[in-house]
């Protein structure tokens, strides 16, 4: 992994040899090692280390980004070249904002300088005690561990200059009964291998199978239903990317209102829902600056049930006279109190589902998603988790979910099962109902 | 220097491609057939002796001789370097140009019955030699959970160079020429009434990968691609509605023709006029209807319902943990009927213009094309070189592919095809003999759980039919179905004038995730009483 002045002095001599107006460069260095499993025994592994250098240089209002894998003086000239070259033959762009000049980026504390000594050594000995645990029960055990650092640079003409490292652990497992249909996924995330619990992912996948065999039939319809907060974590990182100031402005978005109008402002959910960011958050940190160099900070994006924040690009937040605001480099959803356990506890009857997949939009103007349920979905009654039930197609906005809160445990570091992520902490809800649309067959 | 010079200049430069002898003279592969059996190919490097960079052999040699060193019992390594290109505009501007270059090897190793794989962006002899051991150190280190050792099936030994046949190189065209007919379709789509925004992108990828193994294989191949789209917006801005239309282009292996030929201004026009009507256009009543897919629509249909399901890792758990398994488990193998006797599903990597088609695949084995479905029984599976054991099968069938030099190859999907009506039917035909049903055209939503059973579609656009003609739009139109019971409705299937291609550059699977450019070729095709569902919902 490249030093911190190493680093720099890539992009200081990419810096140097621009002729352009403006010119910013990113540096991203990675090293990662991974191990996959499947059928109780290991599958594909794979270790890597790349580079990747990103000049965007600027003439007057034109650009253009040229971005390079190696380092060294040749290819790097190359690239400033290249950039320079397609920006002049690109027309002026009337948004075009200036780079920015210098800026004041958070410390962030998410780098385990021991993960990329030990780290693969450290996924051979959870992903072996995973198996091991399902293959002596007789199940069979599908899984991933992964072991990853970056070091990233960024640093224009204008004296913005930024550098920040982190490490992420990930491990996730889905086990299956060879019959009756059980299956069961748990998911571990974390900034340092030591954050990865194995052998609890290897226990909950284990019990969740085992408890989902023989589901029975559940009329499709809507339920009052428990998200685990994974699936949670799936819903919101959907929502989030919607939260765009400038489509809403267009009108054409969920966020917009007639007549040029937007709903920020307005009090949509219940007062439980807040959702904030921080990339400086202990739990669950994310990138201190986002892909236009923008600082992240703290904000609230939801304020008890009001939306607080949209996010703004440049020129717009210029044009409209706001802040500039870039996305969100991660995501805090304020829980409640308790446990999973207590919440199931709180709740007559209902449905718990334990893990969403294949979610897409299917409505822009609703935010309508649509997705399955996976590994593991439960019928409540009194209180306890009573049988388990078939998988189901479900049709649900994210907009109707947080509107329909009545219950949140506390809030949890998690990721979304499918764009897989260490930056998210949110609780499990309870909705008063939850469209659950036809059933799949799937098990 | 002149503009076009420092195009050509930064294009043909030394630190641009590792491997300067690329673009040699494409030797076109054939063209998909209905096939019954399995067939090879003979793709390029018959004749003379193909002639690479004498530095790269090099390199490869140094990693395969450090593997078997360290006691690997197979190797083979990739040294690759990759293009893209990508450019987006909305309205009167460019909002972005972006000019990728990524190059590097991997080594893959088997080492006690065990895969390893091992990947750096530095090409020098002393790291692939120092990557190659660490591969077999990763092999090693994972054989103490390995239950069965690694079997591969008897393989070929190729030398050959391979290229996408292509008229225009993409890269080769300025990218003036480029911006212009961005901006030029954005313009006509803001002269058409009703229209407030539109996004239009071009993209181009160009890989460019020497594979050498331990069998002896040496093989240079140099894949093109290319993805053009746009989307227009028209707002209603006194009820606050918005609808969108999408184009109606899709992905493929070729050049820069493809832009050149494609039908923009109709596409335009008929976008624009699409997403005006969508906004006065009645909501769908749901129910059982009879369903026509559109090419442009049904390829997705074909790739998530019957490519996804026939692929052989997903079968028996490979796949579990992220992109699933699938309901065609091998007990059904050759037994069980997928759909109605119209239905007849073929796997080829040839067919030129396809996305997945490349003379030889990631473990160095020649493109081939074989039967999925027949007269609408499931009679094999998508398979690599390490799997045909685990269903007794000979070989494998050259599925192998990795996205970059840093991944690690796999089992991906190749180009799956529904081939077309052998009884003449065009659309008009079928469209006039439906009394009372929906026609679908161009992809949106998509989503099907992980056994590939429940999925859920909808459309670009949706057309009323009633008693034989179309007569008029419809919206909130998406249908549910169960692939066997979907495929089983299959009641007419048009003829080869109306076939197409559409395509994917992302289907995703792989932990870390890996894409592959895949494409499917069908006719329009008709489905009996199909699950029809409004989706509108008030919030």
């Amino acid at each position: 992994m490249l030093s911190k002045e190493e680093g720099q002095r890539w992009v200081e001599q990419a810096l140097a040899a621009s002729r352009a107006d403006d010119a910013m460069v990113t540096l991203q260095a990675t090293e990662a090692t991974h191990l996959r499993f499947a059928r109780n025994a290991p599958s594909t592994s794979g270790r890597q280390s790349d580079h990747t250098l990103t000049v965007r240089s600027s003439f007057g209002q034109k650009s253009a980004s040229a971005t390079v894998n190696q380092l060294d003086a040749a290819t790097l000239k190359e690239a400033v070249e290249r950039s320079e070259q397609l920006a002049k033959l690109a027309p002026d762009n009337p948004e075009q904002m200036p780079d920015l000049g210098a800026q004041r980026y958070a410390e962030v504390a998410a780098y385990d300088p021991r993960l990329l000594e030990t780290g693969a050594a450290d996924l051979v000995r959870g992903s072996a005690l995973a198996v091991d645990s399902a293959r002596e029960l007789g199940l069979s055990a599908a899984g991933y561990s992964e072991a990853s650092a970056t070091a990233s640079w960024i640093g224009n003409r204008r004296g913005l200059l930024g550098y920040h490292r982190a490490t992420e652990a990930s491990f996730s497992e889905t086990v299956r009964t060879p019959a009756f249909g059980g299956s069961g996924w748990a998911m571990g995330v974390g900034n340092a291998v030591s954050d990865v619990d194995y052998a609890r992912c290897s226990a909950t996948a284990i019990a969740k199978a085992q408890s989902s065999m023989k589901p029975r039939p559940l009329a499709p319809g809507k339920y009052v239903t428990i998200l685990e907060p994974s699936c949670v974590a799936s819903l919101m990182q959907m929502l989030m990317f919607t939260m765009n100031a400038r489509s809403a402005d267009e009108g054409r978005s969920f966020f917009a209102e007639p007549g040029g109008k937007t709903k920020l402002g307005q009090r949509l959910f219940p007062e439980s829902v807040t959702i904030r960011s921080d990339p400086a958050a202990a739990l669950a940190p994310g990138s201190p600056w986002s892909d236009s160099g923008l600082p992240q900070a703290p904000r609230t994006w939801i304020d008890r049930g009001k939306v607080e924040t949209l996010f703004c690009e440049r020129f717009w937040a210029q044009k409209t006279g706001r802040e500039a605001i870039p996305p969100a480099s991660n995501l805090l959803m304020s829980g409640g109190s308790g446990s999973l356990d207590d919440l199931i506890a709180r709740t007559p009857r209902g449905v718990l589902i334990t893990s969403l997949f294949y979610i897409r939009f299917v409505d822009p103007r609703t935010l309508l998603l649509t997705g399955l349920t996976r590994d593991g979905v439960f019928w409540i009654e009194g209180g306890k988790i009573s049988h388990p039930v078939t998988n189901f197609r479900w049709n649900e906005s994210p907009i109707r979910v947080l509107q329909n809160v009545d219950a949140l445990t506390s809030s949890l570091r998690t990721s979304p099962r499918e764009s897989a992520a260490s930056n998210v902490s949110v609780p499990a809800l309870r909705v008063k109902e939850f469209e659950l649309s036809s059933v799949s067959d799937a098990v | 220097m002149k503009r076009r010079d420092l195009l050509r200049g930064a294009l043909a430069s030394g630190s641009l491609g590792l491997l300067e002898a690329c673009n040699r003279a494409a030797q076109a592969p054939s063209a998909p057939v209905q096939s019954s059996g399995v067939q090879g190919l003979g793709a390029g490097g018959e004749g003379a002796d193909p002639v690479f960079d004498a530095r790269v052999t090099k390199l490869a040699d140094s990693a395969l001789q450090a593997a078997r060193e360290a006691g690997a019992t197979y190797a083979d390594v990739r040294i690759a370097d990759y293009r893209t290109q990508a450019m987006r505009t909305r309205e009167a501007r460019v909002v972005s140009v972006v000019d990728d270059t990524s190059r590097g090897f991997g080594v893959r190793v088997i080492a006690q019955g065990t895969w390893g794989f091992a990947a750096s962006s530095l090409c020098t002899e002393d790291e692939v030699v120092r990557v190659a051991r660490q591969a077999v150190e990763l092999a090693k280190a994972n054989s103490v959970m390995q239950r069965e050792p690694v079997v591969l099936a008897p393989g070929e030994r190729h030398v050959a160079i391979w290229s996408t046949p292509v008229r225009r190189d993409a890269f080769s065209v300025s990218l003036e020429e480029k911006l212009a007919r961005l901006l030029s379709i954005n313009a006509l789509a803001l002269k058409q009434p009703g229209i407030s925004f539109v996004d239009s992108q071009l993209s181009f990828v160009r890989e460019h990968k020497f594979f050498a193994s331990s069998e002896g294989s040496r093989i240079e191949q140099t894949l093109s691609r290319l993805n053009p789209s746009f989307s227009v917006t028209s707002i209603d801005e006194k009820k606050g509605g918005f609808e969108t239309r999408t184009s109606y282009t899709d992905p493929r292996a070729l050049g820069y023709e493809y832009v050149e030929d494609y039908p923009w201004e109709d596409d335009v026009r008929e976008a624009a006029s699409d997403a005006r009507a969508k906004h006065s256009a009645p909501s769908v009543e749901p129910g059982k209807r009879d369903l026509i897919l559109h090419p442009t629509h049904l390829w997705l249909t074909i790739h998530e319902s019957i490519g996804h399901s026939t692929e052989l890792d997903r079968a028996l758990g490979m796949e579990a943990n992220f992109a699933g398994t699938s309901f065609l488990t091998p007990d059904k193998l050759r037994k069980f009927q997928l759909g109605s006797e119209l239905v007849n599903v073929v796997a080829e990597k040839t067919a030129p213009g396809s996305l997945a088609t490349s003379g030889y695949d990631d473990d160095g084995q020649e493109s081939m094309s074989w039967p999925l479905i027949e007269r609408g029984k499931f009679v094999n599976y998508q398979l690599t070189r390490d799997q045909a054991h685990w269903i007794d099968e000979p070989r494998g069938y050259a599925c192998s592919y990795a996205q970059s030099w840093k991944d690690v190859p796999f089992q991906r999907m190749p180009n799956v095809n529904l081939l077309p009506g052998k009884t003449p039917l065009s659309l008009a035909q079928l469209i006039a003999s439906t009394d009372d049903g929906i026609l679908l055209k161009g992809r949106n939503s998509y989503s099907i759980d992980h056994q590939r059973y429940n999925f859920q579609f909808s459309g670009q656009t949706a057309w009323q039919i009633k008693g034989g003609r179309i007569i008029g739009m419809l919206k909130d139109v998406a249908y549910q179905a169960s692939t066997p019971q979907f495929w089983a409705a299959c009641d007419a299937i048009c003829s080869e004038d109306e076939y197409y291609v559409g395509g994917s550059f992302f289907d995703g699977k792989g932990q870390p995730s890996q894409s592959n450019a895949v494409s499917h070729g069908c006719a329009p095709a008709r489905f009996r009483q199909i699950d029809v569902l409004n989706t509108a919902r008030k919030v």
